[in-house]
């Protein structure tokens, strides 16, 4: 049951006219699994992420989810199946709170709730893990940066999803802050989730994640654990040090 | 009959394609549909009207000073009042381009009373034939004049320094910020060179239209397709959408009762937006 | 919210028992005022919650007075079946006019819906036989005396009135309600937490055209008399856009508190300075966009009286370049 394999594309492709945002990439996700995509900017990480929550169509090749085929199908839908994401760049609903802001996400996620005080109580537990609970009623134009993205991945968790895509949700974070998000995931992973994040905060993401895929210019150019794409060539000639092999060997 | 309404188009066109322009512009690099620009447009009639009927000055040879004045009108307009709310919705921003051309337009109303108006040259009558068709005097300088102004503006939004800066503001306002672009300032200007550009629309379609307070509207509406079929951030798209109205309008007179012309024009303006929302060559300047 | 509750009773109470106690020309004139409320309320739940600046708002005031007006022109329906029918006509044009134009956004949408007004006026214009044209069309009127038709007219307005009022209550405080909200926030970010923003922007713009064509309706049987020109006029959609911009978008009593105003002044000054009339919308229009943009209704005292008002005012003022 750990290893069947719930989200995997197929030669998934993007190209913008002549540019080749992704190539032809082959991916697969198991089950309860923490699924890391690492590589150098402009690699395609965000764009392969958009493709597979409908936010961008594909050029060519074939996304599926639990045996569907949701290639192209559009983000509501996706958001429906179980499946939410945070954005690298956060997209709050200006001009609401954050109780409002993460509502909207129990009231139209997976389990679509109707009635609005139970979406407020899940939004409430969402917010207090994130240690949000203060800010609740706070305007989300007075937020500082890791209380956006905290916001950012309180919308994503109170959809109660089965696979949350995160999209650099620690970019910018203090150390501080950086152990409780990681923290947060590998809790989420416990609970049953399967997640798949995009970092450049390489400390972070090899040691949490049970595997690894790494993009260079569109193309997947290994996918393995942490442990051993610290040395594979290909993955070294394009930026990793080996620094963080060791550490994450420490951690496993 | 279609010669000769081909010719009237595309004599037609170019001026139409001058008003393209200058709506273009604000448009393009300040994401605001000015409302007002069809005001700008009625008070360079306006002005050509007066300095022709006061002073005799041809309104060809007065467009100079329509454009300085109206530059100076758009640039205060912009400096002290719009810059204030440029940043606003489009809600805010359309409805406040809209209270300025009421305001404008009673303005022209109690300076030059409801009645229409309209310049009579003493060559209005003049016209070449050529082939089976007549060219009328006044539409060809007309023409001439327009595509003068369109090759010039087109000069001076790629080889001027401000052209530059307009530019840059327009792709990426916090950019130019950042590499010491003052953005009022240049949002000024823009707005300044739109109304001048518009001024000068308003005293070529003097000599050919009559003129009244309340012109500004089916103005706009005109400017608004004529962008649309050619595209933003273009002047070449605004040439040619400027020139397709014109020949639809003009093509469409003779075939078409007129009841039905307009209807044409609302049915291709939706057709379009729907498919092809960049326009025939506009490059996307702003999130659609 | 018990003084507010007071002070709603209070009011409708007092506009319940007002028509018997003033002249024919001030009941006509709150008839008047409820329109313009109705109608801003109706636009409200496009523009205002749901972020869509439909500019052409008022194609669906022209199709409900034209539905009454055939029907009980030409077809000898009573006013009900007629009114009924403005209704679900209006519905039906939203769906057609919803699919094809809401894909659009921002400005595009604003002028686009714009387009589609001026093309179904001029349809209604010259389909001469049916609507009279541009000749006009004349709807039988109700039977009775000046005064009970004037009492009749006002109350029919204010029920429809008091029923948007409510629902717009409902709707601000339900999941509908949040929905269009979030559309409004952030369209890509409701997308993906699994908002169908195709169909709800069509819902609320059905709604928006529903109440605004059943108002044409009543309008219709109103003024005996409609012709396209008056029922298809833009200026009613800018009135709409400035009373909801003075009351506040979004907002439940917004509209109503800007219809008073905004046609109430428009009273005043119509009837003294008819040739400055553009002018000082004009200028009123400018004047409230650079100090409340977001209407009356976003203003508090926070507490702290006229200091806390001008605090109130700095925050909502739009961001100065």
């Amino acid at each position: 049951m750990k290893d069947e394999i719930i989200l995997y594309g197929e030669k998934v492709t993007k190209t913008f006219g002549a540019l080749r945002a992704v190539w032809e990439v082959d991916f697969s996700v198991r089950r309860n699994e923490i699924f890391g995509i690492i590589g150098p900017n402009g690699a395609g990480k965000t764009t392969l992420l958009s493709m597979i929550n409908g936010t961008l169509h594909v050029t060519r090749g074939s996304i599926h989810y639990k045996g569907i085929n949701i290639t192209n199908w559009k983000p509501h839908r996706i958001a429906e199946l179980g499946i939410s994401r945070t954005f690298q760049i956060v997209k709050p609903f200006p001009g609401m709170t954050l109780l409002e802001n993460v509502s909207i996400g129990a009231l139209f996620g997976k389990d679509k709730i109707v009635n609005i005080r139970k979406a407020q109580e899940r939004a409430r537990y969402v917010l207090s893990r994130l240690n949000l609970t203060e800010k609740e009623q706070a305007p989300v134009e007075t937020l500082n940066v890791s209380e956006r993205k905290r916001l950012e991945l309180a919308r994503a968790m109170a959809m109660d999803p089965d696979l949350i895509l995160l999209d650099e949700v620690m970019a910018g974070s203090s150390p501080a802050d950086l152990e409780k998000i990681m923290e947060l995931i590998v809790e989420l992973n416990r609970e049953g989730k399967t997640i798949l994040l995009i970092e450049h905060v390489m400390k972070a993401i090899m040691s949490i994640s049970h595997r690894i895929m790494v993009l260079h210019h569109g193309e997947k150019i290994a996918e393995d654990k942490p442990e051993n794409i610290s040395k594979n060539d290909k993955v070294i000639s394009a930026y990793l040090g080996s620094k963080y092999v060791k550490r994450s060997q420490q951690n496993a | 009959m279609l010669p000769q309404a081909i010719i009237n188009g595309i004599l037609l066109g170019a001026v139409y394609g001058t008003i393209g322009i200058g709506f273009s512009l604000v448009w393009g690099v300040m994401n605001i549909i000015n409302l007002a620009h069809g005001s700008f447009i009625m008070i360079g009639a306006y002005l050509s009207y007066t300095i022709y009927t006061v002073y005799g000055i041809d309104p060809f040879l007065s467009i100079p000073i329509v454009m300085v004045l109206l530059f100076l009108i758009g640039y205060a307009i912009q400096r002290y009042l719009m810059n204030l709310v440029v940043r606003g919705s489009v809600f805010i921003t359309l409805t406040f381009t809209f209270g300025l051309q009421i305001l404008i337009a009673n303005i022209c109303l109690l300076i030059w009373k409801a009645d229409y108006r309209s310049i009579n040259l003493s060559y209005s009558g003049a016209s070449i034939p050529i082939g089976g068709v007549v060219i009328p005097v006044v539409r060809l300088g007309i023409f001439a004049v327009a595509i003068l102004l369109t090759f010039l503006f087109y000069i001076f939004m790629k080889r001027t320094k401000i052209g530059l800066a307009i530019n840059a503001t327009a792709q990426n306002y916090e950019g130019a910020r950042v590499v010491g672009v003052d953005v009022k300032n240049i949002y000024s200007i823009t707005m300044g060179v739109s109304a001048a550009l518009a001024g000068v629309s308003g005293s070529l379609i003097a000599p050919i239209m009559s003129i009244n307070p309340f012109i500004g509207g089916p103005l706009i509406g005109k400017a608004f397709v004529i962008c649309v079929l050619g595209g933003l951030g273009s002047t070449v798209g605004a040439l040619a959408g400027g020139l397709v109205l014109a020949l639809v309008e003009t093509i469409g007179t003779s075939f078409i009762p007129s009841s039905f012309q307009n209807l044409l024009g609302f049915v291709v303006l939706v057709l379009v937006l729907i498919f092809m929302p960049r326009g025939l060559f506009g490059k996307r300047l702003y999130n659609e | 919210m018990n003084k507010k509750l007071i002070s709603i009773i209070i009011s409708v109470a007092i506009l319940s028992l007002l028509p018997f106690l003033v002249t024919g020309f001030w009941v006509r004139l709150l008839t008047n005022i409820f329109m313009f409320a109705i109608l801003a309320s109706a636009l409200n739940i496009i523009s205002g919650f749901t972020g869509y600046a439909a500019f052409g708002n008022m194609v669906f005031f022209g199709v409900g007075a034209y539905t009454v007006a055939v029907l009980m022109n030409k077809y000898h329906f009573s006013f009900i079946s007629s009114f009924i029918a403005a209704g679900f006509i209006s519905i039906l044009l939203a769906l057609i006019l919803g699919f094809l134009l809401l894909r659009l956004k921002g400005h595009y949408f604003a002028l686009g819906t714009l387009g589609a007004a001026e093309a179904i006026k001029y349809i209604i214009d010259n389909l001469t036989e049916l609507t009279g044209g541009a000749q006009g069309i004349t709807i039988p009127s109700m039977k009775g005396g000046p005064f009970l038709i004037n009492i009749s007219f006002y109350f029919i307005m204010f029920a429809l009135l008091v029923i948007i009022v409510i629902f717009t209550w409902w709707l601000s405080k339900s999941r509908l309600g949040y929905t269009f909200k979030a559309i409004r926030a952030n369209e890509e970010a409701a997308s993906v937490m699994g908002i169908n923003t195709t169909i709800y922007k069509i819902v609320a713009w059905s709604l928006a055209g529903l109440f605004t064509g059943l108002a044409g309706a009543i309008y219709a049987y109103w003024f005996s008399y409609i012709d396209p020109p008056t029922v298809f006029d833009v200026m009613w959609v800018v009135r709409m856009f400035v009373i909801i911009l003075i009351g506040g978008a979004g907002t439940v009593f917004g509209p109503v508190i800007g219809a008073f105003l905004l046609e109430g002044l428009s009273e005043l000054v119509w009837s003294n300075f008819l040739n400055l009339h553009l002018g000082i919308l004009g200028i009123l229009i400018i004047i409230t966009i650079l100090i409340i943009p977001n209407g009356l209704a976003s203003l508090t005292t926070e507490g702290k009286g006229l200091k806390g008002l001008l605090e109130s005012i700095r925050k909502n003022r739009v961001n100065a370049l």
